[in-house]
């Protein structure tokens, strides 16, 4: 397959004002005022192979919306190249934008106080779209999404979750190339993100197009990503497959202990981190009924675990244990937390 | 120009008329309230100097010619432009100008088409109400005696000169807007171009009550093209030569706000930090 998109040592630096606290601050920033620069992306590097689905992840102002804005050709780079359908994004030329598509979850695309119904409509002409294709576009999107009977309704008074499905028919009505999701599946319930998330499946499938999405929902990525991209701080610390991060990840070990003993001194015992182990509340059972024996998780290398459990029990006695896979969601918390991971 | 060029374009009208009239009062309040005010305020003011104060005469017009003035320019007030500049420097701050860079169609021209679609509406609406009215104030003889030149060709001359002064507000306002690429907020920068506007247009008061050695002021602006103008043409108070040299002046208005966008908005735009999301 042919790459697509192809990164080369991006880098992007923000200025912005500096402000002191209280009034001081006020009357500096009028009349001296100083910036801060942020480095939001330092020189990431990747290619994406056309008809992928590309999770990029990473925690809060780890620069993922920074790359998708520069991919999509809102902003510049500071330096570095990027290529999208061999084109320079930011040039924008009308054929790259025939081509692409940008959904940010936290952003409202359509206009607010129209019914979608006519927002479409408007795309329809802006992207040249011939009617009889409109109408077949619209309907397969508009009942995979389950959205018909409110395509009536203006924007403003449906739902969140059918105002992202809206968005996303917009950013698909004319069948883009590339697609960028930012958090599509924000504030979305469990039955409507399960169904966007179906829906972005088949779509990837019977269209060959490529997705890159961003999402702080592991399920999304999950189930969805052949590929994951990791940011942290503005680098690129992970790139493959979604089963290869779970392998190269600690695996969990669970663990019910007859007396209460503090993760401290379990973490002298075992060597690991008092940041690797988790001491739960007792759940209840069927009967509601919590018992008093808490749960603790101890967050470790698979070939440590013998070790693990040696110190133990050589300190303590244990009532039941068990070794679990950790959750794409636990890999990706300790890989954000921990900066030697 | 493709078909589908104007396809996009004729679209963007329809759907920012149906955006202005989503909300059916608001936009009757924006039709009939904007001008009245202003309009009001003169009216106070001739009858206070004429009626009241005893002149009368100022600047070569009388009672009547101000009134009428004030009457014709409340049509001309309505097609002013709108408030999308302002649109486009909100855009720029918060981000929202994303959602149309990255359609297919020039973003400043968008947001103009689908803003001006309700004054189109306007604008129509004006010239039938006025011409209405016009035929109708022939029936009393002292309006038809100051109104000797109003017909309905200098009527839809003006208007058409009012349409150019809309574009040339646009231009003006998008290109003071590309200050948000620089400082962020280019409200308070904005405001002032309207209350120059508002001086400088004619909306308050006939431009030729300005002394002698001030026309120049206005005279050096566009602003003029967008009230004082058309009034001038409806109330047959300029010869067809001058009317014609009008239109041309506002041609070439057009013109270096063309370039002026394409200058600024060409460098503001590598500073757009496209924020939120």
């Amino acid at each position: 397959m042919s790459t697509i998109i192809e990164v080369k040592d991006i880098r992007r630096a923000f200025r912005s004002p500096k402000k002191e606290e209280g009034m001081k601050g006020t009357m500096k920033l009028l009349f001296k005022p100083e910036f801060s620069e942020h480095e939001a992306l330092k020189g990431v590097n990747f290619k994406i192979e056309q008809g992928s689905f590309v999770g990029l992840i990473g925690a809060n102002g780890a620069g993922k919306t920074t790359l998708l804005k520069i991919l999509s050709g809102l902003i510049p780079p500071t330096s570095g190249s990027a290529r999208v359908l061999g084109i320079d994004p930011f040039d924008r030329p009308m054929n790259f934008r025939h081509q692409i598509s940008l959904v940010m979850g936290q952003k409202a695309q359509l206009w607010w106080d129209l019914p979608a119904v006519d927002a479409f409509d408007l795309l329809k002409a802006i992207y040249e779209i011939p009617e009889k294709t409109y109408r077949e576009r619209l309907n397969t999107l508009t009942e995979l999404l389950d959205v018909t009977k409110h395509l009536n309704t203006q924007i403003r008074r449906l739902s969140l979750g059918e105002r992202m499905k809206m968005e996303l028919i917009g950013a698909l009505l004319h069948w883009p190339k590339v697609i960028f999701l930012d958090e599509p599946t924000i504030g979305l319930d469990v039955l409507a993100a399960a169904k966007l998330r179906e829906f972005l499946r088949v779509f990837n499938q019977r269209e060959k197009v490529t997705i890159i999405l961003t999402s702080h929902n592991m399920d999304d990525i999950e189930r969805l990503c052949s590929r994951v991209l990791i940011l942290r701080n503005g680098e690129m610390i992970f790139d493959g497959q979604p089963s290869k991060l779970i392998q190269q990840g600690a695996c969990r070990l669970r663990v019910r202990l007859k007396e209460e003993i503090p993760a401290a001194k379990l973490s002298q015992w075992t060597g690991l981190a008092e940041s690797a182990i988790e001491i739960a509340e007792p759940e209840a059972d069927d009967e509601g009924d919590a018992g008093d024996i808490k749960t603790i998780y101890f967050e470790t290398k698979q070939e440590a675990v013998v070790t693990v459990l040696q110190a133990l029990m050589k300190n303590c006695s244990i009532i039941d244990m068990g070794v679990e896979e950790p959750s794409l969601e636990s890999v990706i918390q300790r890989i954000y937390s921990d900066p030697k991971a | 120009m493709k078909l589908g060029n104007i396809q996009w374009r004729i679209a963007a009208l329809k759907n920012g008329f149906q955006d202005a009239t989503a909300y059916r009062l608001e936009f009757l309040f924006e039709v009939l309230g904007a001008a009245f005010v202003p309009a009001a305020i003169q009216w106070v003011l001739w009858y206070a100097l004429f009626k009241v104060g005893g002149a009368t005469q100022i600047a070569g017009m009388t009672y009547e010619d101000m009134v009428a003035y004030t009457l014709v320019s409340i049509l001309f007030t309505q097609v002013r432009g709108g408030d999308h500049d302002f649109e486009l420097a909100e855009m720029i701050r918060g981000g929202g100008l994303s959602n149309y860079l990255l359609r297919p169609v020039g973003v400043v021209e968008f947001v103009y088409i689908r803003g001006v679609a309700p004054k189109i509406f306007i604008a129509g609406f004006c010239l039938v109400l006025g011409i209405a009215a016009m035929l109708l104030s022939k029936i009393f003889p002292s309006v038809a005696a100051a109104t000797p030149n109003l017909t309905p060709l200098n009527l839809i001359y003006g208007m058409a000169l009012a349409f150019f002064g809309n574009i040339i507000h646009y231009q003006v306002g998008a290109t003071l807007a590309t200050a948000s690429f620089y400082w962020e907020e280019a409200y308070s920068l904005m405001m002032v171009k309207n209350m120059i506007v508002q001086l400088l247009s004619g909306e308050l008061i006939p431009l030729n009550l300005f002394p002698e050695s001030m026309q120049w002021i206005w005279k050096s602006t566009p602003f003029y093209l967008y009230v004082f103008g058309p009034t001038q043409i409806a109330l047959g108070r300029w010869s067809t030569e001058e009317i014609w040299m009008q239109f041309g002046i506002a041609g070439l208005w057009m013109i270096g706000g063309w370039v002026l966008i394409r200058a600024s908005w060409g460098l503001g735009i590598r500073r757009y930090l496209s924020l939120g999301g």
